[in-house]
């Protein structure tokens, strides 16, 4: 009797293959065969709502009239500008209120859930919901905001300066839970020990926030900015029922301008484009950070 | 007397500090939420009043609003008709309505029962099957696959719903239920796979081995002892499945028209007479979140892992 094969059934090899080919096939269908079609068609000047013209290839120039094109850059501008600000005031809040819940209070747990809520919730229907909010006339955000200070009327959605801010304020609403949650796995994974040798050396409270809990907590910090990063490079749910990336293209992020490309001007060649440079530009982006956080810790 | 507690813990006044603002953060992030619960049991004059009303007389118009559909009568004819068998008939006749038909909500509503439900059960049987091998078997370039799958995430869902979009059409699966089941299961695999590998790997190998020397196939191994120890880590990832599924508007609203719609894209096309009816979008809204808050508590201890793809554990 052969020492592999000492147990009945198929051999570990076949379960193996067994277990795994269906979840390969179905993502190669589902996943990459679309992604290697939109890179096809992405040469050519089809249009998916003319059933029977046969498209042609014309190389690279769908590619050339994105890059070309003052609107796309502006749209990036955009998009780049909602990142900054709401990976900023998540990382700021989230963190401060991990180091906060980390004291150990009573009933944090409680607290920990009830703050986490929002980040569960339907992206659209919230935005629907803080289109109501936010209504200049009766909405409860405007109400609160003049109980405050009194800025009179204003349309947080209808006017363009405000309307970056509006999805700024309703994503970091919704997300900041998310880096709280893994602020406080860092926070919690620190051992004790150090900042017992701390305290023997003689560190002041605030030598050892900046030399012991700081650099723990930064892998983790760094790494729900990733998650929340590639998530609102390609927001679309929210902003799409709070503002429609109105007024104008004030809030007209990537994705949405994809969209309106792809699925109402239905210029199907031009935006599978638009959409592979997109792809390009996220998993670039996402492997450099990567690389950069591995680096970080490291050290 | 207090001189056995360790310098470490933090002094009780910056504990009750701490308290206190997280208590104040969660009041002010839990009052959108409760605004549109308290939204669902106004009536349309109430909710478009200024200053918002805090203090309201409840009422089931948002509901009735949401599962029916009515039309405008004049006096006359109201009169003419025999009187209201129903108390929702007589609060919609109180509008000068009457009530035509029940609304699409309810279909809207079991859509996404049924494409969330089948998506969570197939995402999670052939996650639990990947896996089990990735974290038992030695896999040709396992680390790559990994990787793939998980980077199957990073796309943006329009950049790939054109072409689902023509292959749908092309296979007939536009528009349906099994093919945003489909859709929906693709989706959560990579999330699947990712959460259940790391579940999956805190189960000593040795439970199996046991079973395998008493006379067990690997596959009786899987499924008699593997799978009943992976009880709960499979409940927390079938949660987050069908959290996703349930929230997903993206590929919703560009596949799916008639038939397959679910709520989300639904619930912002609820529109009364002169606007939008915010007490019945409140309504649709509270009903439609119930579930996943529900799910939220159920789920507090694995939260963590879920969010991060398991890369996170406590």
């Amino acid at each position: 009797m052969s020492v592999k094969k000492k147990f009945k059934g198929l051999s570990d090899k076949a379960v193996a293959w067994l277990f795994i080919g269906p979840s390969v096939f179905l993502l190669l269908a589902i996943n990459i065969y679309p992604l290697i079609y939109a890179i096809r068609m992405s040469f050519t000047n089809f249009y998916a709502n003319k059933i029977g013209r046969e498209p042609q290839f014309v190389g690279l120039k769908n590619y050339i009239k994105v890059l070309n094109k003052e609107a796309i850059w502006e749209k990036m501008q955009v998009t780049a500008n909602f990142m900054f600000w709401t990976l900023l005031l998540q990382a700021l809040i989230g963190l401060g209120l991990a180091l906060l819940l980390n004291r150990k209070f009573k009933g944090n747990e409680l607290l920990t859930t009830l703050i986490v809520l929002p980040m569960m919730l339907s992206p659209a229907v919230v935005g629907v919901f803080w289109t109501y909010l936010y209504n200049p006339q009766v909405g409860l955000f405007n109400y609160v905001v003049n109980f405050f200070y009194d800025f009179g009327s204003f349309d947080m959605i209808g006017s363009s300066e405000l309307a970056p801010w509006s999805i700024v304020i309703v994503d970091t609403w919704m997300w900041t839970p998310f880096t709280m949650l893994i602020c406080l796995a860092g926070l919690r994974s620190v051992p004790n020990y150090l900042y017992e040798a701390a305290e023997v050396d003689r560190a002041s409270k605030w030598q050892q926030f900046i030399y012991i809990t700081l650099p723990s907590v930064l892998p983790f910090l760094l790494l729900a900015l990733l998650f929340r990063g590639i998530e609102n490079f390609k927001m679309f749910d929210m902003v799409v029922e709070l503002t429609s990336g109105g007024p104008g293209s004030a809030t007209e992020l990537a994705s949405i301008n994809l969209k309106r490309e792809a699925f109402e001007k239905w210029k199907t060649g031009y935006s599978s484009a638009f959409a592979v440079i997109l792809f390009v530009t996220i998993f670039g982006f996402g492997n450099v950070y990567v690389k950069v956080m591995n680096k970080i810790k490291e050290r | 007397m207090d001189t056995s507690r360790s310098y470490l813990e933090p002094s009780s006044f910056s504990k009750k500090l701490a308290a206190t603002i997280i208590i104040v953060y969660t009041v002010i992030t839990l009052i959108p939420i409760s605004w549109m619960v308290m939204t669902s049991f106004k009536n349309v004059n109430s909710a478009i009043s200024y200053p918002p009303e805090v203090l309201f007389e409840p009422s089931l118009e948002g509901y009735v609003n949401l599962f029916t559909n009515r039309s405008r009568q004049s006096q006359e004819y109201l009169d003419s008709l025999p009187a209201p068998e129903t108390w929702y008939e007589e609060l919609v006749r109180s509008r000068e309505m009457v009530i035509t038909g029940p609304s699409k909500f309810l279909g809207r509503y079991s859509n996404s029962m049924i494409i969330g439900f089948g998506s969570t059960f197939a995402s999670v049987f052939l996650g639990a099957l990947a896996a089990y091998a990735f974290s038992r078997f030695r896999v040709p370039l396992k680390d790559d696959l990994l990787f793939f799958i998980l980077s199957t995430r990073m796309f943006p869902p329009i950049a790939v719903a054109v072409p689902i979009f023509i292959m749908y059409r092309k296979l007939g699966l536009g528009d349906t239920h099994l093919g945003m089941i489909i859709l929906y299961t693709v989706v959560n695999l990579s999330l699947a796979v990712w959460l259940l590998k790391g579940f999956m790997d805190e189960i000593p190998k040795e439970y199996e081995e046991a079973a395998m020397i008493d006379g067990y196939s690997r596959l009786q191994a899987f499924f008699k002892v593997v799978l009943p120890q992976a009880m709960t880590g499979i409940a927390a990832t079938a949660i987050f499945c069908m959290i996703f599924s349930w929230n997903e508007y993206a590929f919703a609203v560009l596949l799916t028209q008639f038939n397959a719609q679910t709520a989300p894209p639904f619930i912002p096309t609820i529109i009364g007479e002169g606007g939008l009816d915010w007490p019945a979008i409140g309504a649709g809204t509270t009903l439609f979140l119930l579930p996943v808050m529900i799910f939220t508590i159920i789920l507090r201890k694995h939260l963590l892992r879920g969010i991060t793809f398991g890369a996170v554990r406590k």
